[in-house]
Formats: structure tokens, C-alpha cells, sequence
């Protein structure tokens, strides 16, 4: 059947196919080499694709099936504004020193009780200004409780990764794929949240393992811990009052933006604008324009680059491919999408990844159900494991290198600034097993779940 | 009048590999005009006499502030005797691992408007004075350069060098 649909279907490959798709790949490879910024690169190569007249600019602009997804775009900027807010609050660094002291002072319980904060924090926040935040309260534990500090960070941007999977607004992969997809918040949490708890468990399990051993600390110096007042972090009590309000509405809306027929993005959008209006920021230059402007036009670049190869077919020739590979065999399929996303993203940058993989696994889907289109194409029962897949590999993928997520170069950055540099080497010697045996978890997840139970 | 007939000819100046416990206590000690009173920054010279940083106490208070506490955004978190515990750590560092390598430098024949305008530019106190060759010669200190301004508010100038 499916070669009988592959040949109905051909692309042709004329000579828009061959410029879009050089433009794709050079593109594609400069990224992976950081020979020049990702970001410059998204955007020039995504201006080569109108310039050359592969996309127009409306395609560009206002497509949303080969243009930017504002969707995506507005959700980051929209939290980023709700993040930049709450930060000088202090209630990072609070929650951070409570937890250090609801440790004890305990080594391990630290490190684990920070993982866990870590990881619940990422679900709802971006991965990176998680570590960010958690990073320099971790040093100063570690530097009162004279304890090596790479064990711990290393464990956090673990961690941080795992939890974003667990949600549709924690990791951009995810964020991506419910615009996609038209997943809602509450599908991630039905389908990713359960196996992502698994993870975290047998995470905090296997890292007792590895590092729960080798650290002990004085009495004196758990003193310094249970010394420090966590009240002291609390800078702006009002405003972060206003804060976890507003950020409360938000996620609530999160729960019910299906259901009220709303995007996420909107949802967002609004606690950003009802965060901003009631803090009472009198300029908010500042506040927009910490927002991470490099990465949302790396997103931008990226869709428009993406559009032009979707437009030439060549998304659409490399499903076919695919399918020829599985032989339409779903189980396969979904198995090879979530081992080869989580490898992928351990080398290269999953956003540039996912956003080749969505329009694929749509096109994938074209040729699978002829006759199925919009909704019930991109909800078609058989395809939905294929969806939690790739965001599962995508994401806990990252976790495999020092490079694999964003939160990784963050702690490894941060490390070295301290004198305790971490290669590359180290990290992965931690950070591979752990993300195989994730993998392994979430393969034994959608197979019993999807294959089996079918539920 | 020009940057040489204010500076102070260098005599004291440390290494890249001096380490830091050596350069404090030169730092505590050099010589300032005649008196031994110690000066807030010293010119970090290689073996050619080129110079390559520049070592201030603020720096040394830099090495000892460990660089999370600029990440996090409220301070407070610290205990009794951390001051000594880094200080230890950090005795036997090398000078060129903390020295500011961008350093502005001022040619002695410039006039002396240049170095107000690099020390208000740079936010600077003092500024290493380089012959034609680059050879460092000596120091301007902002303290000498106001002693200069004042002078010639109080007309005491006489017109010509000091």
C-alpha cells in the first residue's frame, strides 16, 4: 500500500527542490558546525528562501503551514515577560535555600530534593532560566558545605531536561509539536506527564547509585545551611504575591485553553499582559528586552527555512523515504522516531530537529490516510504515539551530551566560569546511561500503553 | 602640560607568573614618590617590559567575591570566616589569571586632557604611561591629576613644569 501511495505522490524535483534544499542543508550545517550563530544564520538563510522565491513573503509571514508559527513564538515571548518579572522577587533563590534546609544539610538529599525542584520547575518554566536560577544557589550550598559542585549541577540540568518533557509549555520540542499537532496542555499532561514521573523516579534512584556514596559533610558545615534564612531571598514580597497569582491564573488557563477553545499562545499572552499591568512596570523596555530575543529569531528563521523545504516537497520525498524504511509499520515507526530523535538531539540542537521532524511525521501521515485531513489526520489514533514519541526522544534526548540541551552548555558555561570545568567526556559518561535508561522507560511506556493496553 | 610631567616613573611592577600572595604584598608595599605606602594598582610587565595587565586591589577583592554571587539576584547568603576561607584559596594563583588585560595606556607626550578623558571614559583610577615603543614609563594616578587641577585654580601654577 504504501508504495502503491508513494508513487501517486511524487515529488518533483526541479530546480526550486534543489535551491530550497541546499539552502536547508547549508543552513542546517552551519548550525551544527557554530561556525557563525545559529540565530544569523536562521535569519539569513530564512530571507535566501523569499529572496530566491521559494516562499513569497505572505507564505513567510502569515502561512501557518510554511511560515512562522506566532503560535510558538508568542507562547516563549509571553513566558519569557512573566519569568523576567517574577526573577528579582528572589522566590528562585527562596525555594532553593528552603529546599536546602528541608535537606538538612544532607548531601544527597540535597542533590535530590534540588533534582526534583528542578525538574517540576522546568514543566512549567523554560529549562534554561531553571538552571539559571537554581545554578548559583547550588554553588553557594556547595561552596558553605565544602562538597564538589559538579555532581550536582550536572544532575540539575539532568533533571531540568526530564521535567520540561513533562509538559506542553517545558521544553520548546514540545511547544512545537502541540502547534503541530493541535495538542493541548492537558493531552501532554494525560500522555507524557505519567512516564516522565517514571523517569524521575528511577532518575533519583540511579543517582543515589552514582553519587550517593562518595559525599558526607561535617556537622559544623550543615550548620552554615540551617543558618541561612530563606526569608532573607524575599526582595519584593508584593510583587511576588502579584506573581504567583498571575503565573496561578496562567497555568490554570494552561489546564482549560482546550476546552475554552483558546491557543496556548493566548493564554500566555494574557498572563504576560495582566502580569505586566498589575506589577505596575512603569517602563517595560527593560522586561522585553530581556527577553531571549536571539532564540525567538532563531524560531523564526528556522519556520521560514522549514516552509521552503516543505513547499518544494522535500519534506514530503523524505517521509516517503521513512515509510519505505518501516514499511508503514507503526510500532517501528514510533519506536525508530523515538530512539532516533533521542540521538539526534543528543548531538545536534532539537529545535532545528523538531522542526523538520513535525512537518515529516504530518506528511508521513498524508501518505498513510489518503483520505483523512486537518484534525482527524493530525489525531488519527495510529498516529498519535508517533507525536509522544518525538517529543519524548526529542527531549530527554538532550540529556546524552554536554551539547544536547540548552541547559547543558548553561551548566557547563557556569562550571568552567567557577575553576571546575566539566569536558565533554565527563558529562556524557553520566549523562548517556541516564538518558538511555529514560529512553528505555518511555520505550517500554508507549509500547504497553499504545501497542498493548491501547489506552 | 603633558602625561610625563605628571606620572610617576614606574619602580614597582609584577609578573604574569608572580603569584598573588607575592603581588598583594608588593602591592601593600611599592613605593608611591618617596614614601613605601603601598598603591591600589600595579602594572603587570612580561620579560620584555611590555605590558600585559594591570593588578588593582579591587580585583583582589573581585578574586575573593565568588562569581555565583553575581548571578544571584539577592545577596546576604554568606557566613563568618568565608572572607579568610577564599582568601586562602586563592594565594597561590597566578597574577595573570585575575589581572585586567584591557588596559588603557596613555603615551607620555600626550596631553594630560587624554588621560582625564580615558579615566572618565573607562570609569578608571589610574593609567600605565608608554614611551615610543611601548615600553611602559610610568604611572598617572587620578589623585596627582586633581593636584594639578587644583593648582591651577589656585593660580599657584607658575607656568611652567612643576
Amino acid at each position: 500500500m504504501t508504495q502503491e501511495v508513494a508513487a501517486t505522490s511524487q515529488v518533483v524535483m526541479g530546480m526550486p527542490f534543489w535551491i530550497a534544499t541546499a539552502i536547508f542543508l547549508l543552513a542546517y550545517g552551519l548550525i551544527v558546525s557554530e561556525k557563525i550563530h545559529k540565530t544569523i544564520v536562521a535569519i539569513f538563510g530564512a530571507a535566501l528562501m523569499i529572496v530566491l522565491k521559494i516562499v513569497t513573503q505572505e507564505d513567510a509571514f502569515n502561512s501557518l503551514e510554511l511560515g512562522i508559527d506566532w503560535n510558538v513564538i508568542f507562547l516563549l515571548v509571553s513566558m519569557m515577560i512573566i519569568i523576567n518579572i517574577m526573577k528579582p522577587t528572589g522566590v528562585f533563590e527562596y525555594i532553593a535555600i528552603k529546599s536546602a534546609k528541608v535537606a538538612k544539610g544532607k548531601p544527597f538529599m540535597i542533590m535530590a530534593i534540588f533534582s526534583v525542584v528542578t525538574a517540576v520547575v522546568s514543566a512549567f518554566l523554560d529549562n534554561v532560566t531553571t538552571v539559571l536560577l537554581i545554578a548559583p544557589v547550588t554553588l553557594l550550598i556547595c561552596q558553605a558545605l565544602e562538597l564538589d559542585v559538579v555532581p550536582f549541577l550536572i544532575t540539575e540540568s539532568l533533571a531540568s531536561n526530564i521535567g520540561g518533557t513533562a509538559t506542553l509549555i517545558g521544553d520548546p520540542p514540545n511547544i512545537m509539536i502541540a502547534s503541530k499537532a493541535q495538542l493541548d496542555f492537558m493531552a501532554f499532561v494525560y500522555h507524557l506527564t505519567p512516564v516522565i514521573i517514571l523517569v524521575l523516579i528511577a532518575y533519583v534512584i540511579s543517582i543515589k547509585f552514582i553519587f550517593g556514596k562518595k559525599m558526607h559533610v561535617r556537622e559544623e558545615l550543615r550548620q552554615r545551611v540551617m543558618a541561612m534564612n530563606e526569608n532573607e531571598a524575599i526582595k519584593d514580597p508584593v510583587l511576588l504575591k502579584k506573581s504567583l497569582v498571575v503565573l496561578a491564573v496562567t497555568i490554570t488557563g494552561f489546564v482549560f485553553h482546550g476546552m475554552l477553545h483558546f491557543e496556548p499562545a493566548t493564554i500566555a499572552l494574557f498572563g504576560a499582559g495582566l502580569l505586566l499591568l498589575v506589577s505596575g512596570t512603569k517602563e517595560p523596555h527593560h522586561i522585553l528586552a530581556e527577553a531571549e530575543w536571539a532564540t525567538l529569531f532563531f524560531f523564526m528563521g528556522l519556520f521560514m527555512i522549514i516552509g521552503g523545504v516543505v513547499k518544494v516537497g522535500l519534506i514530503k520525498w523524505m517521509s516517503i523515504k521513512v515509510l519505505e524504511v518501516t514499511q508503514g509499520n507503526l510500532l517501528g515507526t514510533s519506536m525508530i522516531v523515538m530512539w532516533f530523535s533521542a540521538f539526534a538531539s543528543a548531538f545536534i540542537d532539537n529545535i532545528p530537529y523538531v522542526a523538520t521532524m513535525n512537518p515529516l511525521i504530518i506528511d508521513m501521515a498524508k501518505q498513510l490516510w489518503p483520505n483523512f485531513s486537518g484534525i482527524q489526520l493530525l489525531h488519527h489514533p495510529d498516529l498519535m504515539p508517533m507525536w509522544w514519541s518525538l517529543a519524548l526522544g526529542a527531549c530527554l534526548g538532550g540529556n546524552g551530551t554536554a551539547i544536547g540541551a540548552s541547559a547543558n552548555v548553561i551548566v557547563v558555561g557556569m562550571a568552567e566560569k567557577m575553576g571546575r570545568p566539566i569536558s565533554f567526556k565527563k558529562f556524557m559518561l553520566y549523562g548517556m546511561p541516564l538518558m538511555i535508561e529514560s529512553v528505555i522507560i518511555c520505550t517500554a511506556y508507549v509500547w504497553l500503553r499504545y501497542y498493548v493496553l491501547k489506552i | 602640560m603633558k602625561a610625563k610631567d605628571l606620572m610617576i616613573p614606574v619602580q614597582d611592577y609584577l609578573k604574569p607568573d608572580d603569584k598573588l600572595k607575592d603581588a598583594v604584598n608588593l602591592l601593600r608595599t611599592a613605593r608611591r614618590g618617596e614614601e613605601r605606602i603601598g598603591v591600589k594598582g600595579l602594572p603587570v610587565l612580561d620579560e620584555s617590559g611590555k605590558l600585559v595587565g594591570m593588578l588593582s586591589m579591587r580585583d583582589i577583592l573581585k578574586a575573593v567575591h565568588p562569581a555565583y554571587m553575581d548571578l544571584m539576584n539577592v545577596g546576604g547568603f554568606t557566613w563568618e570566616g568565608m572572607l579568610e576561607e577564599m582568601a586562602k584559596k586563592i594565594a597561590d594563583k597566578k597574577v595573570f589569571t585575575l589581572m585586567t588585560r584591557d588596559v588603557m595606556t596613555v603615551k607620555e607626550d600626550a596631553p594630560l586632557m587624554d588621560a582625564v578623558d580615558y579615566m572618565i571614559r573607562k570609569n578608571i583610577k589610574r593609567l600605565p604611561v608608554v614611551d615610543k615603543t611601548g615600553k611602559v614609563v610610568g604611572m598617572i594616578y587620578e589623585r596627582d591629576i586633581f593636584f594639578a587641577i587644583v593648582k591651577t585654580m589656585l593660580k599657584e601654577n607658575t607656568g611652567g613644569v612643576k
